[in-house]
């Protein structure tokens, strides 16, 4: 009894330092905010076509998706191949990004080249097919 | 003297951090929900430059791909495994331009096979052009 009494009273007074905690969580929010990217993803299933040189793309991008059964899709919404080039320059006329297309192995190579010479057409400087490696 | 006792006592005071940390937390849980990991992969494909294209270049190599997908080099069908061998025996040096012709109607998958199978036999002046 003697021991309960003397530990609750003195525990009372005191109280847990959090500065530490603080310092880990500003540390995780900073990275959360420096890695951030706000890119609309087209929110398809792309079967990407395999490649062996293959490098790296940058994060922050425009994705177009081109479907199995060649619809031309941005940001869940599907465009259509005349659709792209407005859509784009709409994009670029904010921020000067990359493009990235997504084609599925097996949509036909017409409509990957109209998408491609939209987009080419509307002015953004590089544009990169999406592909896998394993 | 009386303000500066004021100050004294002020020692014994704390900012109350609680609310900062609960606006920190939201702020954490945000960027940790809405952030994705985006790794794309992937190659830069081009088109002959119109104003730069020369009148069909004697030295050039040009691979088709058939409607079928078939994988044709001077009219005679090749095997995907072979275009990065028949690109290196027939590349000059690496500027030569290698040109892919396919149809409108092949798959996109041929189409990234061949471009792939070029670059590794070391073509660097690549590109593409869509026939019907």
């Amino acid at each position: 009894m003697s021991r309960r009494t003397l530990v609750s009273e003195e525990d009372e007074s005191t109280s847990i330092d959090l500065a530490p905690m603080i310092d880990c969580v500003f540390i995780l929010l900073i990275f959360f905010i420096v890695t951030t990217v706000f890119v609309e993803e087209p929110g398809v299933e792309i079967d990407k076509p395999d490649a062996t040189v293959d490098a790296q793309l940058e994060k922050n991008s425009i994705i177009i998706a081109v479907t199995a059964d060649n619809k031309v899709i941005y940001g869940g919404k599907e465009l259509g191949v005349a659709g792209v080039g407005a859509r784009v320059r709409q994009l670029l006329s904010k921020d000067d990004l990359p493009v990235i297309i997504q084609a599925d192995a097996k949509a036909e190579h017409g409509v990957f080249s109209a998408v491609w010479s939209e987009v080419k057409n509307s002015g953004a400087k590089k544009i990169s097919v999406s592909t896998r490696n394993d | 003297m009386a303000r500066r006792s004021i100050l004294e006592r002020d020692e014994e005071t704390k900012i109350d951090l609680a609310p900062m940390i609960d606006c920190v937390f939201i702020l954490l849980i945000f960027f940790i929900v809405t952030t994705v990991f985006v790794e794309e992969q992937g190659l830069q494909v081009s088109k002959p430059d119109a104003a730069a294209a020369s009148p069909e270049e004697k030295n050039n190599v040009a691979i088709d791909i058939n409607a079928a997908g078939k994988i044709l080099y001077q009219g005679k069908e090749i095997a995907l495994a072979d275009v990065t061998n028949v690109v290196k025996a027939n590349l000059d040096d690496p500027e030569t331009p290698v040109v892919i012709r396919a149809s409108e109607k092949s798959s996109h998958g041929t189409f990234i096979g061949v471009w792939d199978a070029a670059k590794r036999g070391g073509a660097q002046a690549l590109s593409f052009s869509t026939v019907n």
